[in-house]
């Protein structure tokens, strides 16, 4: 039962692929096309600030969906909580790396740190923005679990950090709904002088928000599988 | 005016809130949960009168759709919400004495969250946005089925996870070519810009998005994780899962269909769909012996009944599927939730098991009996009056194919009464079981009471009912107005 | 469209290719970390079609780092923002389903699927 409907969906997908790229086979005016990204492209500028049209898109135009992104990652990381809590098993000895490996990840450490924090604070002028400086200040604590083991890290701190800085996301977009527009999310602060860092109204903070919770948060997920061994 | 969005923001807030001071509140993070889910009940329902007159627009960020996101309630969004949200808290009170032990703050948090996206699939005005509610839906329930942390659990949760994945690729490639053909997201500027696509392209989006969504409303033949999943999560859960989860992502097909893809010609196989999922469902349960599995087969049984007449084409149909939507969501919950506390006192989850367990838990018995009773349909209880309507609509339409279908709906009905009818026999036949099985606690059985108020009572305020139910149809009905919007 | 063959071909037969294969190793594969890495391969083949919508040949990021640069010359900013949020989902669903995986295994002994047979697959 399993393999036939494996193959009729299958068979189906790849009938479907078929068609798909022999319509694009031919050359489409995909020039003229006109489409929401295009005309946001024309305004974005004098309407948010931001020198990165991406990140006026991820933050402003789409920032709702940005909410429920960093609640996904929100879930996912405390899912994997749940799952993982400790079982009351024997726990392996911690084991720690040679001299060199710890001190070379104590040293990257800092460094890591600072380069994600420049990434989220810049991202509304190069690529870049909360989600990767997020990922990076991770990684920095990931390099230092992976060299020492017995390095023991807070995890309510954590959870608090995650809390809190979802709420400020929440908070910052209640904000502008006693604002002029009544609305959610909205940009209440004035956009400064357009490509330096000052500048692009709430953009810039909403970005260092969702690089703290993302930090946060994919810290706690590599604290809570390192807890389950 | 209440602004909407506050009915995704106020659970989702709480969760990061409850997140944060877990910490130092232990326990009595529940409250907060309860106070936040109270919050949403009293706007759904003071929302309801407002859109009855005009469907409310809401801008986020300050932008107009189509640049930006928006909500778009209609009277059916607004049901909806008032659905997800009564059905919320009531599962959520019995949740207080059913959830036990250390770490339930995560349980809580991980509901509120299910209420956040099914709000926010309801409500959204865009189809990408409508993604990321379905995602954070679909994650919690992942977790919840597997909250328990037993064997079964997992392996349902991995099953579920494994199937819904599969949908959400299939969701998203249909945003990706809806985008790619229309360069819009929004539903109501995708209504007037999608008739414009190649025919061809538009059934195949249109094939991508109901398999996808398909996967979690449990439409026959992507519904091989319901069972599973539904038996094996906490109750609570599962009375959430049956009650609106799968109603949601249905509505969200519905809605689709007739109101952005504009598509009819599909209507009939998709009716045809529907009664194959409702005989499916009810045979398969027939043969179960565990009462939660019967249980999920019947909600299998009972979503190809709502699939069916909300695709009849007409308004009454439409109408009468949103009537049988209150009276599953209600009967179902009833009896998951009896459910639950029966195999709580028993520590089977065979029905066998459970020979004349009417007489030590006489009050939740009783309910699950009315439970049975709405969801057969047996007057004078709200079901009786939802399946009268939605056959009164198939014969309306007044074709053979729907005669016919409606033979094959009362033949599942027929089956539906046999195996319940079989179970309560066991209920109440035969000596008492031995061993500590007593009464379920009260923050048990008044959620459950207040469901078998809603069904038992609810002939007498059925003129309003259809009212209600009547312009949610007429808003499905009609293609969504791009002036609505801006 | 000279004679050389367009990005956006390529783009469509990588996103083609990668759902396929993600989607083939899903419902034939038995072990469950290998149908995990296959929607991660569905996942990335989701995200390239995404891509690829918004791509215009020859045109450069939508920033605005000097004033040289105009709209004309610039790809559509939407679908990488909607890439952007499609990553981030598909790497929580992997991470989840994992930490899964490794308590099912905990339970059962086993990662292939046809050999934990408590409930029915």
């Amino acid at each position: 039962m399993r393999k036939l409907v494996s193959i009729v969906l299958l068979a189906g997908f790849i009938f479907y692929f078929a068609t798909l790229t022999g319509g694009l086979m031919i050359p489409s005016a995909s020039d003229e096309r006109s489409s929401v990204g295009l005309d946001i492209l024309s305004r974005t500028a004098d309407e948010t600030g931001s020198a990165n049209a991406v990140t006026s898109v991820v933050v402003l135009y789409r920032g709702f969906d940005t909410l429920g992104e960093v609640t996904v990652l929100f879930l996912a990381a405390l899912g994997i909580s749940v799952f993982m809590k400790s079982t009351g098993g024997v726990r392996k000895k911690a084991l720690d790396q040679s001299f060199i490996l710890k001190t070379g990840s104590r040293l990257l450490f800092p460094l890591m740190f600072l380069f994600g924090i420049y990434i989220i604070t810049h991202g509304h002028l190069t690529p870049g923005g909360g989600f990767p400086g997020g990922v990076i200040i991770a990684t920095g604590f990931f390099v230092v679990l992976l060299t020492s083991e017995s390095v023991e890290f807070n995890k309510t701190v954590m959870s608090v950090l995650e809390g809190l800085a979802g709420l400020s996301f929440i908070g910052l977009g209640l904000v502008g709904l006693f604002g002029p527009d009544n609305s959610f999310l909205q940009n209440f602060l004035p956009l400064g002088d357009f490509n330096t860092v000052f500048s692009a109204g709430i953009i810039p903070i909403i970005y260092a928000v969702v690089g703290i919770k993302v930090a946060a948060e994919l810290s706690s997920v590599v604290f809570a599988m390192k807890e389950s061994k | 005016m209440v602004n909407p969005i506050l009915l995704i923001i106020i659970p989702l807030g709480t969760a990061f809130l409850i997140s944060t001071v877990a910490g130092s509140l232990k326990n009595s993070t529940k409250y907060l949960a309860f106070l936040a889910l109270l919050a949403n009940v009293w706007i759904s329902i003071s929302l309801l009168p407002q859109v009855l007159k005009h469907p409310v627009n809401v801008i986020i960020a300050g932008i107009k759709p189509p640049l930006g996101i928006n909500l778009l309630v209609g009277p059916m969004g607004a049901i909806f919400s008032i659905i997800i949200s009564v059905a919320g808290i009531l599962v959520l009170l019995y949740s207080f004495k059913y959830i036990e032990g250390e770490g339930q703050s995560k349980y809580y948090t991980l509901f509120l969250l299910l209420i956040t996206g099914s709000q926010g699939m309801i409500l959204t005005g865009d189809i990408f946005n409508l993604f990321v509610f379905f995602e954070i839906l679909a994650i919690s329930s992942y977790i919840l089925v597997g909250y328990a942390g037993d064997r079964n659990g997992f392996e349902a949760a991995v099953k579920y996870l494994i199937l819904g994945s599969v949908g959400s690729v299939f969701i998203l490639v249909a945003v990706a070519l809806i985008y790619q053909e229309t360069g819009t997201l929004n539903m109501a500027d995708l209504a007037g810009k999608f008739a414009s696509v190649a025919s061809g392209k538009k059934m195949m989006i249109m094939l991508f998005f109901i398999t996808g969504m398909g996967v979690e409303a449990a439409i026959f033949p992507l519904n091989s994780w319901l069972p599973d999943a539904h038996s094996s999560a906490p109750s609570s859960i599962s009375a959430v899962l049956s009650g609106f989860v799968i109603e949601v992502a249905l509505i969200v097909i519905i809605k689709f269909v007739y109101s952005i893809f504009a598509m009819t010609e599909i209507l009939q196989y998709l009716s045809l769909v529907g009664v194959i999922t409702l005989l499916v469902g009810e045979f398969a349960a027939f043969n179960q012996g565990n009462i939660k599995r019967v249980l999920a087969y019947s909600s299998i049984g009972q979503i190809g009944l709502i699939l069916f007449a909300m695709t009849l084409n007409s308004e009454a149909g439409l109408s009468a599927g949103m009537m049988q939507v209150v009276n599953h969501t209600a009967s179902k919950s009833i009896l998951f939730l009896v459910a639950g506390y029966m195999i709580k006192m028993t520590g089977s989850y065979q029905f066998t098991d459970y020979k004349g367990i009417a007489k030590k838990m006489p009050v939740s018995s009783f309910l699950f009996v009315l439970g049975v009773l709405s969801l057969i349909g047996v007057p004078p209880f709200l079901g009786f009056f939802s399946k009268l309507n939605i056959i009164i609509a198939a014969l309306a339409v007044g074709n053979t194919f729907n005669t016919v279908m409606v033979f094959l709906i009362l033949l599942g009905t027929i089956i539906e009464s046999v195996y319940f009818l079989k179970i309560l026999q066991i209920f109440y036949i035969g000596d008492p079981i031995k061993g500590g099985v007593k009464e379920a606690p009260f923050t048990a059985v008044f959620p459950i009471a207040i469901f078998a108020v809603v069904i038992l009572l609810g002939f007498l305020v059925l003129p309003e009912i259809n009212i209600y139910a009547g312009s949610a149809a007429a808003e499905l009905f009609t293609k969504i107005q791009i002036t609505q919007v801006f | 469209m000279s004679g050389v063959i367009s990005i956006s071909l390529v783009l469509n037969v990588a996103s083609s290719g990668l759902i396929l294969l993600g989607l083939y190793i899903i419902f034939t594969q038995k072990n469950l970390i290998k149908i995990v890495i296959g929607l991660g391969l569905a996942d990335t083949g989701v995200n390239v079609l995404l891509v690829s919508t918004g791509y215009i040949d020859g045109n450069t990021a939508p920033i605005f780092s000097n004033s040289a640069l105009n709209i004309s010359n610039m790809v559509d900013p939407v679908p990488q923002a909607l890439v952007l949020t499609s990553i981030v989902i598909g790497f929580g669903v992997s991470a989840l389903a994992l930490a899964l995986i490794i308590r099912l295994f905990e339970k059962t002994g086993t990662l292939d699927t046809s050999k934990i047979r408590g409930l029915k697959w």
